[in-house]
This record gives C-alpha cells, sequence and structure tokens, in this order.
C-alpha cells in the first residue's frame, strides 16, 4: 500500500521537465508546421520544378492553331468592274459520332444538298458512307449556296455544322471565259489567267493563333495575317467585250460555224480592249463544260491568214518603196506561174493591168505575188518577222503558240508566192489584230497585253484589297513616247498611211463593203482561206476560215478589229461572213468611246432596222410591253416639261455647234436639225422614234484635302463632299489618291492611307 | 432517451413536458448516490470584481497593429485590383474577339454586296432588262456627249430631247 501511495504521491508533487501545456502546444503547431510543409512543398513541386510540363499541357489544351486561307487576288476590268472574286460561304460538315440515326440523316441532307444532278459527292449513298467511315469528320457538302445552307440549318440536326470556305464568283457569267479561266475545287486556277498567274492571284496562308476556353470559345488569339492575292486589272472593257460577243454570236447564229473569234485592241496602246470567243462556257460551271470550250482560239490556234496577209505585203513593199499605191500591176488576167505553180486569182476575177490600191481591194492574188516578187523574200521575211509573225507576242495569256512561219533557208521556189496571198502561214487572231494595229498607228509594232500595266498605288504599294483606279479608253491617244519595251518601228508613218487609204479602199470599193460603218471611216482586208483536209492534208473545197481584220476611224484610228470564223456554212467568205461582224462591233464600239463621226451620217438601211427589229423581238419585247414603256417615256403633249425639254434641246445643240473646234459640232447639229436617223411612220410600231439622247456632261468636284484628319472625320468630310472612300491603315491620314484640289467625276472612290 | 422512448410509445404528454420529468428522475437519482457518498462537499462562492481592472494603453501596439492593418488594406487592394485587371483583360479578351468577328462579318458582307452589284450591273442583264422595257441600242449619231472627253468608266444619265422642229 505505501509503495504505491508514494508512487502517487512523488507523481503528484514532483515538478515536470516541460509543462503539459507547452508541449501539446508545440505538438499541434507541429502538426501545423508539418502539413503547411508539406502543402508548401508540393505547391513548389508543382509550381516550380514541374512548371515547363504543366505549362506546355495547358498550351496545348488551350491553344489552338489555325491556318487562315489567303483569299485570293480580284480581277477587275479597266474601268474597276469585278470581273472574278472571292467570297465567304458555307461548307456543310458533320461529326458523325454525334448523329445517333446516320442513315435519316444522310436521306434528309441529300435530299436538300444534292441540287446538281451531276454531282456524286453529294447523293445519299456517298454521304451514308461517310457517315459511316468511323471518323469524327465528314463532309456533306462543300460551298453551297446561301438557300442550300438556310435549308440545312432548318433541319436542325445535331452533329451536322457549318464552316466558311472561299468560293471564286465570276458575275459575267460568260463574258471573257476563256481569258479568265476558272477555279478548281481546291483554289486552283486551271485555265486563262487563273493559272498563268495561279501564284500571285493565291497569296500565302496566314496562322492565327487562338487561346480558348473550356466552352471552346476563343479567347484571345494573335494572327499572323494571309497575304492576300494580288489583285489584276485586265485590259478588257466589260461593255466593249460584251458588245463584242453578242456580235460574234450573232455571226455564230447565221453561219452555224465551228468557232469564231474577235479581237478589239487598241491601236495606240496594243491593249487588248475585247477578246470573244465562240463556243464559251460559265467558268461558275466549269464541271458543265467540255474541255473543248476552255481552248483559246485567240493565242492558241492558228490558220492560214488568207488575203489578210496580203496588207503585210503590201505593206512591206510600200515601205521599201518597191511599189507606189498609183503604180499598174499586170496580173496576166489572173493567172501566175511561180515556180512550176500556177495561182489563179478567185474564180470570176479576170484582172489585167490594174493599179495596186486596185489589186489590193479586189484581193488579186496575182497582184500580191506581184508585189512580193518585186520585194524579193529576204525583205518579205523581215517585214514578216518584224509585223511579229513567227514569234509570240508575249501577252500575258497561256497556251500562247507562235504560229508557223518556215525560216528562209527553207522556203521552196512557190513559197514566196503562197505566203503573199497568206498561205504556206499560220497565224493566231492576236497576231492578226496586232499587225493591223501596227499599220493603223503610223507603223509602230506595239506587243499586245491582257493586263494593264502595273503602276505603283499612291497610297500604298502592297495594298491589296482596294479597288483600281479606272483606266478607261480614252479617244484621241497617241502611241507613247518612248515605247514600250518589245515595240518597234515596222513601217514609215507615211508608208503606213499610204496603207490606211489602200485599206480604206478595200471597205468602199473593194471586197470589204460590209464593213463600212455609219459615221465613221473604216479600213481593213477580208481573208477567206481554205482549210487543210485531215483526211487528204490536201485544200478543202468545203472547209473555210474566213476572217476580216481592220480598224476605225481611218484618219485618226482608234481601234482595230480581227474577226477570224472557223468554218462557216452556207457562204463562206470573209467579205459576208466577217465583215459585217467588225462592221457590227466597230460601230457599237466607238459610239460607247464617244469617238467623233468623222463622216456624214446616213439614215439606217432597211437591212439594219430590220436587223434592230429582228434584235428586240429576239429579246422578248412583246407589244404591249413596248407600248407602255413608249407611252412612259412619252410626255403628254400639253406637258409643260414637253416644251422646256424641246428649248433645251435646242439650246444644247447650239451650245457643242459653237464651240471651238469641237467635233461634235457635226453630229450635233443632224440631231437638232433632223437629219439624223429618223424612224418612217411605217416603222414606227415596230422601232421607237428616234430621238437625240443627251449625255450631259459629267458633274465634276473638287476633291477636299483629308491630310492629317482621322480615319471618322475623313469618311465624313469625303461623304459629305460626295465622294467614297477607300481606307487602309489606322491612324491619321498621311496620303491621299487623287491629290486635293482635283477636279474628278462625283463619286469617284478616294484612297487613303493612314497611319500612327 | 428513456424518455424519449417512453414518449414514443405514450400519448398524452408533450416533449418539454416529458423532459422535465426525465431531469427530475435524474436529479433524484444524483441525491440518492450523493448520499452514499462520504467526504463532505463543500460549495463556496468567490465573487471577482474586476470592474477596477482596465486594459493599459498599448499605444506601440496599436501602432503596430494600425501599420499591419494598413499593410493588409494594401495587399489586398493590390490583390483585388489584379484580379480585377486580370479578369476584366479576359472578359476585354473575349469582346475583342467579337469585335473581331464582327468586322470581318461586316467586310464579308461588304464583298458580297460587291459581287452582288457586279451581278446586277453586268452587261448582259441590263441589255435585256432595257429590251423588255422597249429601249433599243442607240442610232449612229442619236447620242450626243456634251463632254469633249467622255469618260466611259463614269456611270452617265441620259436625257432625251426632242428633235428640233424643222426651220420655218
Amino acid at each position: 500500500m505505501q509503495p504505491a501511495v508514494r508512487t502517487i504521491r512523488n507523481r503528484i508533487h514532483a515538478p515536470r521537465a516541460v509543462p503539459l501545456k507547452r508541449l501539446r502546444f508545440w505538438l499541434i503547431c507541429l502538426f501545423f508546421i508539418l502539413w503547411a510543409a508539406a502543402i508548401s512543398g508540393r505547391l513548389f513541386w508543382l509550381q516550380i520544378v514541374r512548371h515547363q510540363e504543366f505549362v506546355a499541357r495547358a498550351e496545348k489544351q488551350q491553344r489552338r492553331t489555325f491556318e487562315v486561307a489567303p483569299r485570293r487576288g480580284i480581277l477587275f476590268d479597266r474601268n474597276g468592274h469585278e470581273l472574278a472574286m472571292t467570297v465567304q460561304v458555307d461548307s456543310i460538315y458533320a461529326d458523325p459520332t454525334a448523329i445517333d440515326d446516320k442513315q435519316t440523316a444522310a436521306h434528309a441532307l441529300a435530299a436538300v444538298v444534292h441540287t446538281d444532278p451531276d454531282d456524286d459527292e453529294t447523293t445519299e449513298a456517298q454521304i451514308a458512307a461517310r457517315l459511316t467511315s468511323g471518323r469524327s469528320f465528314a463532309w456533306i457538302a462543300r460551298r453551297v449556296t446561301p438557300a442550300v445552307s438556310a435549308a440545312v440549318k432548318a433541319l436542325n440536326l445535331k452533329g451536322v455544322y457549318f464552316d466558311k470556305e472561299f468560293q471564286r464568283f465570276y458575275p459575267d457569267n460568260e463574258i471573257a471565259a476563256q481569258v479568265l479561266g476558272y477555279v478548281g475545287i481546291d483554289d486552283a486556277g486551271l485555265a486563262g489567267l487563273e493559272q498563268r498567274f495561279d501564284a500571285q492571284l493565291h497569296g500565302a496562308p496566314g496562322r492565327m493563333y487562338a487561346a480558348m476556353d473550356a466552352r471552346r470559345k476563343v479567347l484571345g488569339s494573335t494572327e499572323r495575317e494571309p497575304q492576300p492575292g494580288r489583285n489584276m486589272v485586265l485590259t478588257i472593257d466589260e461593255n466593249i467585250q460584251f458588245l463584242a460577243e453578242r456580235a460574234l454570236d450573232h455571226a455564230m447564229d447565221r453561219t452555224k460555224a465551228d468557232n469564231g473569234t474577235v479581237v478589239v485592241q487598241d491601236v495606240h496602246t496594243g491593249q487588248i480592249l475585247a477578246l470573244a470567243i465562240r463556243p464559251t462556257f460559265n467558268p461558275n460551271q466549269f464541271r458543265h463544260s467540255a474541255p473543248g470550250l476552255l481552248r483559246d482560239h485567240a493565242v492558241s490556234d492558228v490558220y492560214e491568214p488568207g488575203s489578210t496577209f496580203k496588207l503585210v505585203t503590201y505593206s512591206a513593199a510600200l515601205d521599201q518603196h518597191v511599189v507606189t499605191p498609183d503604180d499598174i500591176l499586170d496580173c496576166h488576167g489572173s493567172v501566175i506561174t511561180v515556180a512550176g505553180r500556177v495561182i489563179h486569182d478567185d474564180k470570176g476575177d479576170h484582172f489585167g493591168r490594174i493599179s495596186v490600191h486596185d489589186a489590193l481591194a479586189h484581193s488579186s492574188n496575182v497582184g500580191a505575188i506581184e508585189v512580193a516578187m518585186k520585194m524579193g523574200p529576204e525583205r518579205f521575211y523581215q517585214y514578216i518577222r518584224a509585223f511579229g509573225f513567227g514569234a509570240r507576242s508575249g501577252i500575258e495569256l497561256p497556251g500562247e503558240t507562235r504560229g508557223l512561219l518556215s525560216p528562209l533557208n527553207r522556203w521552196s521556189g512557190s513559197s514566196i508566192a503562197s505566203i503573199a496571198m497568206g498561205q504556206e502561214v499560220a497565224v493566231t487572231p492576236i497576231q492578226l489584230s496586232t499587225m493591223v494595229s501596227t499599220i493603223a498607228n503610223g507603223g509602230v509594232y506595239l506587243p499586245p497585253h491582257i493586263l494593264m500595266p502595273t503602276q505603283p498605288s499612291a497610297t500604298d504599294p502592297n495594298q491589296k484589297g482596294a479597288a483600281p483606279q479606272p483606266a478607261p479608253v480614252r479617244p484621241g491617244e497617241e502611241v507613247p513616247d518612248p515605247l514600250p519595251e518589245g515595240a518597234h518601228r515596222v513601217m514609215a508613218t507615211l508608208s503606213s498611211a499610204q496603207m490606211r487609204k489602200m485599206m480604206e479602199g478595200v471597205v468602199l470599193f473593194g471586197t470589204g463593203k460590209e464593213a463600212q460603218l455609219n459615221g465613221y471611216s473604216s479600213a481593213g482586208k477580208t481573208g477567206t482561206a481554205q482549210k487543210i483536209d485531215p483526211a487528204t492534208h490536201k485544200y478543202s473545197k468545203t472547209m473555210h476560215v474566213a476572217s476580216f481584220a481592220g480598224f476605225a476611224p481611218v484618219n485618226n484610228p482608234m481601234i482595230a478589229v480581227a474577226v477570224v470564223i472557223d468554218n462557216p456554212r452556207g457562204n463562206y467568205y470573209g467579205a459576208s461572213v466577217s465583215a459585217p461582224v467588225f462592221a457590227e462591233v466597230a460601230q457599237q464600239v466607238l459610239e460607247y468611246l464617244g469617238v467623233p463621226h468623222d463622216t456624214e451620217l446616213h439614215a439606217v438601211r432597211a437591212k439594219d432596222k430590220q436587223n434592230a427589229v429582228h434584235e428586240d423581238e429576239d429579246a422578248g419585247s412583246d407589244n404591249a410591253a413596248y407600248a407602255f414603256s413608249t407611252a412612259a417615256n412619252e410626255l403628254p403633249s400639253d406637258d409643260p416639261l414637253r416644251a422646256a425639254a424641246q428649248q433645251q434641246a435646242m439650246q444644247q445643240a447650239k451650245v457643242p455647234a459653237s464651240a471651238a473646234g469641237s467635233v461634235h459640232a457635226s453630229p450635233a447639229q443632224p440631231a437638232a436639225t433632223g437629219q439624223a436617223v429618223s424612224a418612217t411612220p411605217a416603222n414606227a410600231a415596230a422601232q421607237p422614234t428616234t430621238r437625240a439622247v443627251m449625255l450631259p456632261d459629267v458633274k465634276r468636284l473638287r476633291v477636299p484635302s483629308l491630310t492629317g484628319l482621322p480615319m471618322r472625320k475623313v469618311i465624313e468630310q469625303a461623304g459629305a463632299a460626295g465622294f467614297e472612300v477607300q481606307m487602309s491603315g489606322t491612324g491619321l491620314c498621311r496620303q491621299q489618291s487623287p491629290d486635293p484640289g482635283t477636279m474628278v467625276p462625283a463619286g469617284t472612290r478616294i484612297q487613303v492611307r493612314c497611319g500612327r | 432517451m428513456a424518455a424519449m422512448t417512453t414518449g414514443y410509445y405514450e400519448t398524452g404528454r408533450t416533449w418539454s413536458a416529458r423532459i422535465a420529468e426525465h431531469n427530475a428522475a435524474l436529479l433524484a437519482q444524483q441525491e440518492m448516490r450523493r448520499r452514499r457518498i462520504r467526504t463532505p462537499e463543500f460549495f463556496l462562492a468567490k465573487n471577482f470584481d474586476n470592474s477596477r481592472l482596465v486594459k493599459a494603453p498599448d499605444p506601440v501596439r496599436m501602432r503596430e497593429m494600425r501599420i499591419f492593418g494598413a499593410a493588409l488594406t494594401v495587399l489586398f487592394s493590390l490583390v483585388m485590383v489584379y484580379g480585377l485587371q486580370h479578369f476584366y483583360a479576359i472578359e476585354s479578351s473575349y469582346h475583342v474577339e467579337q469585335e473581331k468577328q464582327l468586322r470581318d462579318q461586316l467586310r464579308e458582307e461588304n464583298r458580297q454586296l460587291h459581287l452582288t452589284q457586279a451581278e446586277l450591273t453586268q452587261p448582259g442583264r441590263i441589255d435585256s432588262m432595257a429590251r423588255q422595257l422597249g429601249l433599243s441600242t442607240p442610232q449612229p449619231g442619236q447620242v450626243i456627249h456634251a463632254d469633249a472627253r467622255p469618260d466611259s468608266a463614269t456611270p452617265a444619265v441620259a436625257q432625251a430631247i426632242a428633235p428640233a422642229p424643222p426651220a420655218q
């Protein structure tokens, strides 16, 4: 008992080494310290030691890199109208893993997207196959129309999504189709300029680095901007192209030819204003086009020019002073023998001694041969090459051929005779028009171009999205001085003037009467060439190429037109088939360009009236619509505006007549005095009463100064002044084009470059 | 527990009444157990009057506490500013992305409109519509240009003028 009690007493009364309270305190502290140390250590391990690892994982999870496709460059005509441009359209794709009933979905989608029977990719079977392929991504349809896109959205199918892709559109459809070409499904040019300049038009892709949250929303992104394709400006005038194609359509309807080509060229610059080819295709629907339609006959096809090549013969002879227009040639009754080969003129011709200009006017083969033989093959060959034959012109179209011209050392004894009349040589329509342009502009060969010369923009040389400044065709231009690269003088100015007169004689007195214009002088040469029969390798008696090459007006030429109709049915002579096409094209183009008339206007011929009526009937105007529109355009007899309109007409007619040196005096006066075209009462029902149509002076405004203004002020001031604005950059306006103070037509687009 | 158990099977008494009865029974049991304890227990009550005690002012500590409080306030403000900025930046980035998308959308609409304009102004369409309205190709010399250098790029607005009456 006592030891136990003593122990208890000792236990009660002996002092403790560590007080109990302090021990407990430090034990708890130690626990918390260890806990905090564990947390800190873990934090250190995660945020310091494994920092890079987690940053990489976060980036992988949150950051996405997208390739941003570049936008293809725009093709403009010379007036700034879009001929080809790229916009975004919807493409439909699906996540098959999110679709429960794939067959039903495929059926519903195919019913909406399968709009083209020839498209095998959007059939129900194809869609179903892609949905059941086991992948997590499947295209349903690419580049669909807005209507199809809206219809698919209305289906509200789970697992079906939309994406944006670029699609190329050609708003003018078939116009200049072979020149423009088309673009395939992968935005690659496959023909025409689209193919030739695919690298420049395509651009370079960019990249977008985006940070995405848990809901896959982009919460921040940095972009390396894609470099869009370069915009290109063609020398083509959209309206002239339409006029040329319409005239060619008329000719094709008449002749049922295999194909036809019309080239309209500016004689002072060599720029191609129109290049019409039939048959043609719609670049928007290239899948439905036969491969043969893609061929650009103007540069890729050669043909024997026939009598049109006599222009080269006579030009060379005149320039070499071998002959003069009034010299007399002995055509030996339209028969000549050269190196054992007997050559005749056209059947029905029996020319004896005729002048040089008559020989050209009546297209005497013998006369051309006589002239060529006087010149000799060496000099003749030099002029042929100088006119650009036998070599590529360098025009910016793919597939250009240089034609066929035997080198001089391979000429036979009769080659000079054959070539003089356009055989044994093959040319392209572009070469033919360029030759005529050379004669028309005073004897200077200017290489043909389909692209406008690159001009550094006044605002930003690298500006990609800006619309170009219009560069319309202006009458009265001269050959550039100094001459551009590739240009050279072929013949003297006097020789070319003599040649122009002789060509005018062809139209006035010779085989080219159908090429006469109303109010304008014209000059040219017809050509009818036999084609080689591929079966017999001899000249065919049934297959011909009818051509006409000419220019107008004569004294101050503006345009050269070459018309080539391949294998017309029925009448195959160039004088009957191609010359009327030239007349139709040249007449309308000169009127469109506002070229002053240089000859007296005469009443519209009966055939022209019938053609006009036929044209109107073909356009589908019925009598009711016509009567309504006529009534709408006619002012009532008691309308006070009618008297005012008459007074204004008289005043306006006097103004141009009184202008010193104005070339509009002659056409204005006939219109004012009623001597111009007027419909007879008998034709009033079928043809509207012709009245002069006044195009008033274009309202011009002064370009305001925008330099130093912020962007908002620039837009406000330009809009208030009646101008459009094309901005680039940000900040204050640093440069503008046109310059301040320039008088420009209202609505002109001012290009502004801003900077900070 | 016993009360609850008892109450579970009995009715007619409230819960508090049953608790009070149970407590009384426990107290009676404690008193019975207390009677068996031999050691006397004395309960002494000691009253403490702490009204004379006041907390001594400690200016140093007060100053330290104020400085500490101010530092905490500054730290809190910094954290709040940083946090607000951080989340505001995130919100702004969402907004910027929205504006970017809107800008791209408007640019694309602009291009679409340009395309529509080009389609509507194509010469073939204008020509066919003009013919449907009864218009025809102007005859040679019918169009008079008042401008000496007509610009084919500029849209032209024509006005018809009647031919002048014959001279009398």
